[in-house]
């Protein structure tokens, strides 16, 4: 994993040996920007499978998720055979063959000949209704779909399901059932100064130290939205960019937009007193 | 792993199951089993990697973990014991007599709580709404119910009231949702169902048919004042708020004094009495002081992010005596109102002819609430009800 610069600590690192065994889905919940969309594409690329991604939405449903028929090519096709009067008594079942499916992202996971069986990362299923969870959770539990005209579909070998959830709602309990359960936290700042240099490693390593300190005593305020690890590499990205090499008031001032996202968020930092915060991040790496 | 250490291992790991479940975690016997099969790829001897294994197979929620981690330590190393599940303070009671009201020790113990929130069975012998009283006297009986105010009502009147308040209680306001329904009035075509009616008509998409937005229940918050001054409508109220959750659904309950406390998944089930027995065990602040913008700021920052007031209508009721200051309820209130769809105000107080807000945290609160009820007896739920269903189910307020 560390060669995606992708770094799992030892309790997600365990976990996912744990996923491997027993070959269940997991199902990741954290915070927004913890990693656990990346965790899934770093996944995929160490088992060198196929990353299949399903981004759930309000609404999301079998003819986004699993899939639907081309019905412009369906009409073309009929159309052109009426015209060359080549229609005849089977053209219905070729007009419902796979030629004319949509195959999306569900159907793809199952019916793949993959040497490495895919990954499917189900990615945000807090914000799926509970309908599509229910039809999810038939899905999982025997990876077969049936597809009136074609007949039943099964997965030869069964792809590796990561669910993610930011909580915006709570999931059924049936769905928890099924999955094994890993938590994402906020790294800690060792491990984020990791992070960023795995991620970043142009970038000096004191800027990224006390960058990470700096987020760590925001995340101590309390703040509607505390930053997530994607807005510390967003962050010491943008100081990066500016020839950055540690931090300063004034520089930090302008860009905390990258860090705090909410109006009052921002406020309630200058408040507490940027120039503390920044002196603080320093003095500790004076140390 | 030899067979012998394997069972003793899976017998321990049972053990370790009912452990966790005493805590409140839900463990079965499908998650043990994954447990197990988690532990053979583990290395037993390190004490992290059998942490992992456990807490990922037989914890799903992340409000488990403490106890999932006290369990553990407690069990696998045998450090300090599990805090007594008797011993967590409970919700002490309104109580209806003034023999016990003056020491709220004794309002503590396990009984005491039990008897006075709950309208048990043996109230009933005291009250004077029996169930053999003939229909008639029934009917007239539950208007006089309905009128009166909750603060006068016996405890036998609280426990009829229970079956009067559920059908208030499921009323619902509705959103259109972004999933489509059949309609023939709909304004979306059916491509897939105008295809296959063609089917009919040579191919010749004859007969377009339509599809347009369902509506769903909307999101709803109950915030139920349980301090001092709301003790005689706390008791009523908590209870609505249990007929309110008792199906699921899109319905969140809360209850505020001195704190916030989500009661949701306490208040569920079809057993009101267990349930609000469960919600009393978990309410640390019954009958205290209320700091109603501390709780919504608690809200905003803990609960909003997770989307729980986006869109919601909220539903407040309090009597707007507000004892943290009114400049901080007035800041919450509008962060609220910037997120929710509507908020609604439910005062008992309001239910005197003669009540203005005067009380400074009301006032703070008012330009920031859609519609200000009053909530004394269960005319005025009935009133909230009304108002809840007219909410209109697309666009703002």
């Amino acid at each position: 994993m560390r060669e995606r610069a992708y770094l799992a600590d030892r309790g997600l690192a365990t976990v996912l040996s744990v996923v491997l065994a027993l070959r269940k889905p997991l199902l990741l919940e954290g915070e927004a920007g913890v990693g656990k969309t990346e965790c899934a594409k770093a996944l995929a690329d160490v088992l060198g499978a196929r990353l299949i991604r399903l981004q759930c939405y309000e609404g999301i449903d079998v003819a986004h998720a699993l899939y639907d028929w081309n019905y412009a090519r369906q009409m073309l096709y009929i159309r052109t055979l009426e015209a060359a009067d080549a229609a005849a008594p089977d053209t219905v079942d070729d007009v419902f063959g796979r030629d004319f499916m949509l195959r999306r992202p569900l159907l793809d996971a199952i019916e793949n000949d993959d040497p490495v069986p895919p990954v499917l990362l189900v990615d945000e299923i807090d914000r799926a209704d509970d309908e599509f969870e229910a039809f999810l959770l038939e899905l999982l539990s025997d990876f077969q779909v049936t597809i009136p005209e074609i007949g039943t579909i099964r997965a030869a070998e069964r792809p590796l399901v990561i669910l993610t959830s930011n909580r915006t709602r709570e999931l059924h309990d049936a769905l928890r059932r099924r999955c094994v359960y890993h938590w994402i936290g906020y790294p800690s700042v060792d491990r984020e100064v990791a992070i960023v240099q795995a991620r970043l490693p142009a970038v000096p390593e004191r800027l990224a130290l006390q960058a990470a300190r700096f987020v760590a005593e925001l995340r101590g305020l309390e703040l509607a939205k505390s930053p997530g690890v994607a807005e510390t590499l967003d962050w010491v990205q943008a100081l990066a960019s500016l020839d950055e090499r540690e931090l300063e008031p004034e520089l930090v001032d302008a860009t905390l937009g990258t860090v705090l996202k909410y109006h009052e968020d921002l406020e309630r930092a200058r408040e507490h007193g940027l120039d503390e915060l920044v002196a603080a991040a320093r003095r500790a790496d004076a140390q | 792993m030899s067979p012998e250490r394997g069972e003793a291992l899976v017998r321990k790991l049972a053990l370790f199951g009912r452990v966790l479940r005493s805590a409140g975690a839900e463990v079965g016997p499908g998650r043990l089993q994954d447990a197990v099969r988690a532990l053979e790829v583990v290395d037993l001897r390190s004490r992290d990697e059998v942490y992992w294994a456990l807490r990922c197979t037989l914890v799903s929620h992340e409000k488990d973990l403490d106890a999932f981690d006290a369990a553990f330590a407690a069990f696998w190393e045998r450090t300090a014991p599990l805090p007594d599940d008797e011993a967590t303070p409970g919700l002490p009671t309104p109580s209806e007599s003034g023999d016990e009201g003056g020491d709220p020790s004794a309002d503590r113990t396990a009984p005491a709580q039990e008897r006075t929130l709950l309208v048990s069975a043996a109230d009933e012998e005291g009250g004077e709404l029996g169930e053999q009283e003939p229909g008639g006297m029934a009917w007239s009986a539950t208007e006089r119910l309905r009128e009166l105010d909750f603060a006068e009502y016996s405890p036998t009147e609280l426990r009829v009231a229970r079956g009067l308040m559920e059908r208030v209680a499921r009323a619902a306001p509705m959103r259109a949702s972004r999933r489509l329904e059949v309609a023939h009035d709909g304004r979306r075509l059916d491509k897939r169902r105008t295809m296959r009616a063609s089917m009919r008509t040579e191919g010749v998409p004859l007969a377009r048919q339509w599809r347009r937005r369902r509506l769903v229940p909307r999101k709803l918050l109950f915030l139920i004042d349980v301090s001092g001054s709301m003790e005689p409508y706390a008791r009523a109220l908590t209870m609505f708020l249990q007929a309110a959750v008792r199906d699921g659904g899109k319905v969140e309950a809360f209850t505020f004094g001195t704190r916030l406390t989500h009661v949701t998944r306490e208040l569920r089930g079809h057993d009101p009495d267990r349930a609000l027995r469960s919600a009393a065990r978990v309410v640390p602040d019954w009958a205290g002081g209320t700091r109603i913008g501390d709780n919504l700021k608690t809200l905003n920052d803990r609960w909003a992010p997770r989307g729980m007031t986006r869109g919601a209508v909220v539903v407040i009721a309090s009597d707007g005596w507000e004892r943290g200051g009114a400049e901080r309820l007035r800041a919450e209130m509008i962060r609220l109102h910037r997120a929710a769809h509507t908020i609604v105000w439910v005062n008992p107080l309001a239910g005197d002819a003669d009540y203005k807000p005067l009380a400074q945290g009301m006032s703070a609160a008012l330009p920031h609430v859609d519609h200000f009820l009053p909530g004394h007896n269960l005319r005025s739920l009935e009133g909230l009800a009304d108002v809840l269903e007219a909410l209109p189910a697309q666009g703002r307020r």
